[in-house]
């Protein structure tokens, strides 16, 4: 390398510093809100922290609307997302997307549809069209699903509440990898996570508890009493009986024993870890087993006869068992579904419940370490609105510690915020989604694929691994350029800065895309794009962007 | 009028910024391979979800076994008259054998290269998938306020000024907890586009950060600021002060100078070695161990690499000797005999591949032919090093009053006593004047012993 260049570094590296290594604050306090450099957010930061936070960042336009009305403004029409008119999204929605809208059982008809009788005799030719039909069904379900939930975080005017099903997805999360969850997962978006993502938290709890996805993904659909002795002598006498003849018919008592599966712990113990009270909070092994117990014939099936009748939840009480349990010092006692939605109703009533749930909430919506001032203000609107999520949003949004200093672009944004608030700076148009959810897989965050039924975290140690920054600068020139496969930026858009020279246009551009002023390391790699296009292209790839 | 790719790419990358400017990689390989002959490499298999170590390490000998395990056992080596599909156990000690689907270990029994080690695990009794494995991670049982993996904290604890790039990494898009700590560890599916590094390289490239290490721990403070307590009940750690936008960008860049540095290393190295995956096992593992391969044949000096193989939480339809189970155990043997046969005796000598798991799982099987969460758990260690042929750990049986709470195997051997021997035997650290594992202070008073005093070691 050359001196000059070398000096020319030492320079750029010397004015991007105190930003970022030299000012670190030493370990201290945490300061309180309106100490030390803490000047109260401005109107337009205040308004490009809304939009960051509560939406997946601004289109071009989106500022200066929102700036215009007051953003708290804009936040309250925001937490109904029913008044807000999206004629555009609920048209493309409802024309191009019918999964979203099926019940259960239509699901199964349309997207897995049953092979008619006699397939098996049927000339192979005949057998095999039948086979890719249901194969392309089966792959255009998930599809449906990816494209519907892009398209409608990057474009939809309810943004709110496409932040916050994003949140609700990842705590009640599923993965389409397991069983028919791939089939089940439109539903369960639209009837648990977004029909309850502004009611209450007990709702969208007992609603995911009961869900057939939910069921598959932990196991619950499995989970039945444990087998009396009498019984297990059965079963004994079933593997003997194998043992001399394989195919040794059974009678009806000995079918059904040999059928019969026992407790499975995994729901109810993600139920209480991971849905309500946190990890090891509150309850024990022991409270795991009962609860388990509980829920022993809690499943899913048809009503009827397969493919001719209803879809759904069931319960079915002759695996359920029905004897005394004791959970967090409750006892219960019953054979019916009825103990199961108690137990639940009052898991979700729990104050830790309120805490833990309020606790995440804050992280997400305001900072990585929130402040435990802010946790309380959302714990106690949780109690004393019994859950009634907007409430909780409200509590926590209208707080000052939302527009603390400290919150101000201190997270990080996920790879699926990145990318979705990157197809919305550009105003990107798409009507396919595989390059995007390839790219999103290769940033770590493959939609509906989190095998933890943690779901994916939202802090910024969760993905800011040296290595996978590549990806989002890839992104960003890629999307640019027009070589993401099946997204495309409008000509327009660019060619409204095209007019003059880029030296009037740029500051116009970057301000669009991102706030206030840029240090200067980033600000001159900005200044030697020479067309619009390019600097999109490497605005949305620098520190900046991806800030929030 | 649209500029087209190649006009982008050229005013981008080299117009813009003089991709010109930055050296090839490979000027960093050659300046350090002479250290890599000296180097020794930990490889780490994480199964995550609690892999059920009863049916890996079969107790064929013990008459509980068949009882609590009547769909999944696994029959004793030498049985006969097995239903179709079926297969005994590999013959392993007396009463001991290996999982069928394991075939492919038995050679590197046989040549004392391979030795499990059994009811090892945590000494704290959560059956939360992720807070064992936080616990595991970060060798610090019930310490929620370290956050820090052990394998990160051994390289930050030796770092030097003259690291080099690739002492640790992972072949997969987000580091293992293990890896994740203030020393900067590269997380990289595959190679990285250029062109994108290029662009934004001068951007995020500080200066001063182009030699190995791009953290240096001397002069980075306690970091104040990662999102810790990922769900840790706030009663247990202090307050912690908000994250700052500064705070935010001091991590983007830092994160930013190392994909840079370290990916353009790793490029030039995994580029074209899509030959050498087609002999491992196809998929995820096998490719990212081919990878990991890649690295150590190129003769970089990498000390700890990392990959992660989830869904081992069998709580249905585990299977026995076939099944769900056995398929991904089938994936990783083979995946690892590969990875021994790819780098060849001589390498093997430097190199410890250690498997583990957050935990075991119940004792008895369940109601679906799965098992639920337990405690104690397994490892599997292979390399020219480990005094293989034999099972390390204790035994104390399947009887319900030997089982942990009567249900779950028992934890004889703690975790940290197995790390604690692998930093010892392996690199020579010494992790006790450092202060290395957080209230680790009743070490087991006999090591494991499953790392040999290597003949013609150095040092």
């Amino acid at each position: 390398m050359r001196p000059a260049s070398l000096l020319l570094i030492a320079l750029l590296s010397f004015a991007f510093l105190p930003s970022g290594l030299i000012e670190r604050a030493p370990a201290q306090e945490p300061p309180a809100p309106g100490g030390r450099d803490a000047a109260p957010l401005d109107d337009l930061e205040q308004t490009w922290h809304a939009l960051n936070r509560l939406a997946f960042g601004p289109r071009p336009g989106d500022v200066e609307r929102v700036a215009a009305m007051g953003w708290r403004t804009w936040f309250e029409e925001q937490l109904d997302p029913s008044s807000i008119e999206d004629p555009a999204i609920d048209t493309l929605l409802a024309a191009r997307f019918p999964s979203l809208s099926m019940d259960l059982a239509q699901l199964w008809k349309t997207y897995y549809p049953r092979y008619p009788e006699g397939f098996a005799e049927l000339p192979e030719e005949q057998r095999d069209r039948l086979q890719q039909n249901r194969n392309r069904q089966y792959a255009k379900v998930q599809q449906e699903l990816h494209t519907s939930v892009l398209l409608r975080a990057a474009t939809s005017e309810r943004q709110f509440q496409e932040v916050m099903v994003d949140f609700w997805r990842n705590h009640f999360n599923i993965d389409q990898k397991k069983g028919f969850c791939r089939l089940l997962a439109n539903h369960y978006e639209s009837s648990v996570i977004r029909a309850h993502a502004f009611g209450r938290f007990e709702e969208m709890l007992l609603a995911s508890a009961r869900h057939p996805a939910m069921s598959i993904y932990l196991d619950n659909e499995i989970s039945q009493k444990p087998l009396t002795k009498e019984e297990l002598a059965v079963l004994d006498q079933i593997r003997e009986k194998r043992m001399r003849d394989p195919n040794a018919m059974l009678g009806m008592v000995a079918q059904r024993i040999d059928r019969h599966r026992g407790l499975n712990e995994n729901y109810a113990r993600e139920l209480m870890e991971l849905h309500t009270l946190g990890v090891d909070n509150f309850y024990e092994q022991n409270d795991v087993r009962e609860l388990a117990r509980i829920l022993t014939g809690w499943s899913h099936g048809w009503l009827g006869d397969a493919y001719e009748s209803e879809y759904g939840f069931r319960f079915y009480p002759e695996v359920h068992d029905a004897d005394r349990k004791t959970v967090l010092g409750k006892r219960y006692k019953g054979s019916t579904e009825e103990e199961g939605v108690l137990a639940i109703r009052r898991l979700a009533s729990h104050p830790g419940t309120a805490e833990f749930i309020s606790w995440k909430l804050c992280r997400y919506l305001v900072n990585d370490e929130p402040r435990r001032s802010l946790v309380e203000r959302g714990a106690e609107a949780f109690r004393e609105s019994k859950g009634h999520l907007p409430t909780v949003y409200r509590a926590i949004v209208l707080s000052p510690e939302f527009i603390d200093r400290t919150a101000y672009r201190a997270k990080y944004r996920s790879p699926f915020e990145f990318v979705v608030g990157a197809l919305r700076a550009t105003g990107a148009r798409f009507a396919k989604v595989d390059d995007i959810g390839r790219r999103l897989a290769r940033m770590g965050q493959p939609l509906y694929q989190c095998e933890d039924p943690t779901g994916y975290f939202d802090q910024t140690e969760a993905w800011l691994d040296p290595g996978v920054l590549v990806h989002r600068w890839d992104f960003a020139l890629q999307l640019t350029l027009g070589e993401v496969d099946g997204v495309r930026i409008d000509a327009k858009v660019f060619d409204r800065w095209a007019k003059g020279p880029i030296e009037e246009n740029r500051s116009a551009i970057i301000g669009s895309i991102v706030p206030g002023t840029m240090p200067e390391r980033t600000a001159a790699l900005l200044a030697r794009a020479k067309t619009p296009r390019e600097l999109v292209g490497l605005i949305l790839g620098t520190p900046e962007f991806q800030k929030q | 009028m649209t500029p087209n790719r190649r006009d982008f790419l050229k005013t981008s990358a080299v117009g813009v910024l003089g991709a010109s400017a930055f050296p090839s990689p490979f000027v960093h390989a050659l300046s350090k391979s002479a250290d890599a002959a000296d180097t020794r490499t930990l490889v780490v298999i994480y199964l995550r979800g609690g892999c059920d170590s009863l049916n890996v390490v079969v107790p064929y000998h013990d008459e509980n076994y068949y009882a609590i395990r009547p769909t999944i056992g696994i029959a004793a080596p030498g049985t006969t008259d097995l239903p179709e599909g079926e297969r005994a156990a590999l013959p392993l000690t007396r009463g001991f054998g290996l999982h069928p689907a394991m075939q492919s270990l038995m050679p590197l029994w046989e040549q004392k290269l391979f030795a499990p080690i059994i009811n090892v695990g945590s000494t704290h009794p959560t059956r939360s998938h992720f807070d064992a494995q936080d616990f595991m991670e970060w060798a610090a049982p019930g310490i929620k306020s370290i956050q820090e993996g052990w394998l990160n904290r051994y390289l930050q604890r030796t770092s030097t000024p003259n690291d080099h790039f690739l002492r640790g990494f992972s072949p997969q898009p987000l580091l293992p907890r293990a890896l994740r700590g203030d020393y900067a560890v590269l997380a990289a599916p595959g190679p990285g586009s250029e062109v994108a590094i290029d662009t934004f390289a001068e951007l995020y490239e500080c200066e001063g950060k182009r030699g190995g290490t791009t953290v240096d721990p001397a002069t980075t403070e306690e970091p104040q600021t990662a999102a810790r307590g990922r769900r840790g009940k706030k009663e247990e750690i202090p307050e912690r002060p908000p994250v700052t936008e500064e705070d935010l960008t001091g991590r983007l860049i830092d994160a930013g100078a190392n994909t840079v540095t370290k990916l353009r290393h790793l490029n030039g190295i995994l580029r074209g070695n899509e030959a050498a995956k087609k002999r491992y096992p196809r998929g995820g593992l096998g490719s990212q161990l081919a990878d990991i391969a890649a690295v150590i044949k190129a003769g970089q000096p990498i000390e700890v690499a990392a990959v992660d193989y989830g869904g081992w939480d069998h709580h249905s339809y585990q299977g026995g000797s076939a099944g769900t189970q056995a398929r991904m155990l089938k994936t990783l043997s083979d995946g690892i005999a590969a990875f021994v046969k790819d780098l060849g005796p001589a390498r093997m000598k430097n190199v410890l591949v250690l498997t583990m798991t957050e935990f075991g799982r119940t004792a008895a099987e369940n109601g679906n032919a799965g098992s639920d969460h337990g405690h104690g758990g397994f490892m599997l260690a292979v390399g020219g090093r480990v005094a293989g042929g034999r099972i390390h750990g204790k035994w104390t049986g399947l009887h319900p009053s030997k089982l942990n709470m009567r249900r779950d195997m028992p934890v004889h051997t703690d975790f940290r006593d197995v790390f604690a021997e692998t930093l010892a035997g392996l690199y020579r650290f010494d992790w006790k004047s450092d202060d290395f594992f957080p209230g680790f202070d009743r070490p087991a008073r006999q090591p494991l012993g499953f790392l040999r005093e290597a003949e013609g070691s150095r040092g």
